[in-house]
């Protein structure tokens, strides 16, 4: 089911009501009905996917147990274990098996031997990679002793399967998730409005910036052998908030939904293309993946404690996992190479963490064009980094860049239904500056103290909404498909 | 939590009727003239209407519309022909009617401007399919007799899916309860954008799903098949004039055996594909499958080049 459906649109009042009007006295029942809604939200895609949560729900809730009462190390580690196996199984086999075998085949054929392994015709699960990651986390943080394995099932297993956030994130730690899932939640009025107001802010980001771009991308990075220089950063450009306006809207929404039911989801992206470097970036974009990665990969393999080549090491580590993480692409793989390329000199002068405070300190001009430049340079490199992330193999990623930097003249661009492309640029515009003025607050987008400037805001974003609303594009979220 | 739930219901009241005034302020909505059905059973826009047809989101594209007293879209209102002077006559569907544009620039004002001695009747109506074209011509015999000219326009893949005239479902559109919507600017907007799809769609299929009926499966027919016989039927039922009239066509959606029948039946066209095939610009609008400026001005020509050809003066 998508947010921004008509099914969703139903669903969500007849949950919210059950939830706070028929069982708001009884915990265990709030929570069976979070269970049943998160797997009627899934089962709407596909129901036979639900066997897969299903079970990895029953054993995640099994080895806990099992580890709460064992004390001996070496079962522990051997619980510890099989989880990561199942987990991590399920994930290799329906999203990277083709991939490898393909891999496999290729790298034989470039040595001139023709071996015969057939793919198969697999379905990506929707969500596999986002709800594997959060099943995985319980089970790493009982075994290293983080959290008190819980006894009680259908709380654990609305953890796992929790709607707003099963199917692409934010990645909840069970540490902050799970104990809301077990307390007594009460209803709070200002929690309530501002997830609605974030729900509005995250389907604005998605029907008018990210589904608006969404068909003059495609055309442009489909047709990218004949366009010139300028229309193929036009390109890259919507591709990064196209992405951003996606993902980062799906985030809100499903912030808004949770705290509807009362739950707080951490914070996925705060205002990532005002980075001023590529660590800041890092730390804004996507950040329960980051802080996942970080916590169970980074900091395990010894992080940035131990000698310069260990922490070069840990940074490609994480990176190129992230990068595969996404997708089984070498796409997403070189992207994550690309971003780690970027990161690695901030790593080494020791400047990755320059920007980790937010501070409202007020500058003098020459450090406000220094921020400006440092963002500008920031946005630059990413944006190029989103050109091996969209492109469709790694040759078409580096022709695509070739032409950039190559292709000065050309016909201007036309997209084949004609959309005029000043409109675009002019809501990109509108765009920028809103975020920059909400920059300070993730949480609160449309936060304004004065009511008659939250109601025109509501106003302008609905209309926005009608102005850019496009009958004809696919209206399912990119990040679905990892 | 009834705080939330009122707060919601009052903000989004607010909200409706914000949006239906600057919906109005800002003119995005369409305007639609009333239909009926004449005396002669001819399906026609109510005489006398005047408005402006919108298209696309952020108003894309606005044409004026000016329905004369016959009931077309036209310059006109004198629609009555003389034998001495030289008329052409346009039949055709939204295309030729032409909503698109201001009616001041349709085809035929285009291809008046290039032969000032003949005057182009237009008649135009969004959705006619050939039965419907073929009727209107027959309906008003009187009036086509003396006109020299009939260039009737034929969207191959949508104009024979019948090869009988029948009044069509059209004008149930005009229903009291759809003339009281039309009352709010907002609704009809929402309604051309496609907003309501979704809603429609999913009322669809949960009645399809309630009364236990399956998607038909898509049989493979003969399409090609099917629109030359109900060519021929209609051509026949309405005893086609292959002097007077000429088809105004898009080879390229045309099967390749209604083509042949064409020529074999020395049947007049007029082919307007390769032209349109040759121009790089867009032919066609935005959010819309209308032609263009560019568009018509092509179809303009081609009209004009044919009846440059044709010596319709000298014959005269």
């Amino acid at each position: 089911m998508l947010f921004n459906s008509i099914d969703f649109a139903i669903f969500l009042p007849v949950v919210f009501i059950l939830y706070w009007f028929v069982l708001n006295r009884n915990l265990k029942a709030q929570n069976l009905l979070l269970l049943v809604a998160s797997y009627v939200f899934y089962g709407w895609w596909d129901w036979r996917f639900l066997s897969l949560i299903a079970f990895s729900t029953l054993v995640d809730y099994t080895l806990g147990v099992l580890l709460g009462k064992e004390e001996k190390e070496s079962k522990r580690k051997i619980y510890l274990w099989i989880s990561v196996i199942v987990n991590l199984g399920f994930l290799g086999f329906f999203k990277y098996y083709n991939f490898f075998v393909e891999s496999f085949v290729d790298a034989f054929t470039f040595f001139g031997q023709d071996i015969k392994v057939g793919s198969l015709s697999i379905i990506l699960p929707v969500g596999i990679s986002f709800y594997t990651f959060q099943t995985l986390s319980y089970t790493i943080d009982v075994y290293k002793r983080n959290l008190e394995p819980t006894k009680k099932f259908i709380a654990f297993a609305a953890f796992v399967s929790f709607f707003p956030q099963l199917v692409a994130g934010p990645i909840e730690r069970a540490s902050n998730l799970l104990p809301q899932i077990l307390k007594k939640r009460t209803f709070n009025y200002c929690e309530a409005k501002d997830g609605l107001r974030l729900m509005l802010w995250g389907l604005f980001k998605k029907v008018v910036i990210a589904d608006s771009l969404s068909p003059i991308v495609n055309d442009i990075f489909s047709n990218y052998s004949t366009l010139s220089s300028p229309v193929l950063i036009m390109g890259a450009v919507f591709f990064a908030f196209q992405i951003y306006g996606d993902f980062s809207g799906y985030s809100d929404i499903a912030i808004g939904t949770s705290k509807l039911f009362g739950i707080e989801l951490m914070s996925n992206f705060k205002f990532p293309y005002f980075s001023k470097n590529i660590g800041e970036f890092w730390r804004r974009w996507h950040i329960s993946l980051s802080t996942w990665f970080r916590d169970y990969l980074y900091i395990p393999l010894g992080g940035s404690r131990g000698s310069k080549m260990v922490g070069i090491r840990n940074v490609f580590a994480i990176f190129l996992v992230s990068g595969f993480w996404h997708g089984a692409n070498w796409t997403f793989i070189f992207w994550g190479l690309f971003h780690a390329l970027l990161f690695l000199p901030s790593f080494l002068i020791g400047t990755n963490r320059k920007y980790a405070e937010v501070k409202n300190t007020r500058l003098n001009v020459l450090a406000m064009i220094s921020n400006v430049y440092r963002t500008l340079l920031t946005f630059i490199l990413v944006t190029i980094g989103w050109v091996f992330f969209r492109s469709e193999t790694i040759t078409d990623s580096f022709s695509y860049l070739k032409r950039i930097g190559s292709s000065f003249s050309g016909i201007p661009y036309i997209h084949p239904n004609g959309y005029r492309l000043v409109d675009y640029i002019v809501l990109l515009v509108f765009f920028i500056v809103y975020e920059y003025i909400i920059r300070n607050n993730e949480r609160k987008p449309i936060g304004f103290k004065n009511r008659y400037v939250r109601l025109f805001v509501y106003i302008l974003l609905v209309f926005l909404m009608l102005l850019f609303y496009d009958d004809g594009v696919d209206r399912s979220f990119i990040y679905f498909q990892f | 939590m009834k705080r939330v739930i009122l707060k919601f219901v009052i903000y989004s009241l607010v909200l409706v009727l914000a949006l239906e005034l600057l919906v109005r302020v800002f003119h995005l909505h369409n305007e639609r003239p009333e239909r009926y059905l004449d005396e002669y059973g001819v399906e026609k826009w109510v005489p006398n209407q005047e408005g402006y047809s919108v298209t696309g989101n952020r108003k894309q594209n606005v044409g004026a519309y000016r329905i004369n007293n016959f009931g077309f879209n036209s310059v006109y209102d004198d629609y009555t022909v003389s034998k001495d002077s030289i008329e052409v006559a346009i039949v055709g569907d939204s295309f030729i009617e032409g909503f698109h544009q201001n009616y001041t620039n349709s085809i035929s004002r285009k291809v008046e401007k290039k032969l000032p001695n003949i005057k182009v009747l237009e008649f135009g109506y969004a959705g006619y399919n050939l039965s419907e074209e073929l009727n209107l011509i027959a309906s008003y015999n009187h009036l086509f007799k003396d006109i020299d000219r009939v260039v009737i326009y034929m969207r191959y893949t949508d104009d024979l899916i019948t090869g009988e005239y029948k009044v069509s479902g059209r004008l149930s559109l005009d229903t009291p309860v759809n003339r009281l919507l039309k009352k709010s600017k907002l609704i009809v907007y929402a309604k051309d954008i496609g907003a309501f799809d979704p809603i429609k769609d999913k009322i669809a299929a949960t009645i399809n799903f309630v009364k236990g009926v399956k998607t038909p499966e898509v049989k493979e027919t003969n399409k090609d098949a099917i629109y030359l016989a109900n060519f021929k039927k209609l051509i026949k039922t309405y005893n086609y004039d292959k002097e007077k009239n000429v088809l105004l066509l898009d080879y390229s959606l045309c099967s390749s055996e209604f083509l042949s029948y064409l020529k074999q039946n020395n049947f007049k066209t007029i082919d307007f594909s390769s032209d349109f095939i040759k121009s790089k610009e867009p032919k066609t609008l935005i959010y819309d499958q209308h032609w263009n400026n560019l568009g018509r001005e092509i179809i303009a020509d081609e009209i004009v080049n044919y009846i440059k050809n044709e010596n319709i003066e000298l014959v005269k």
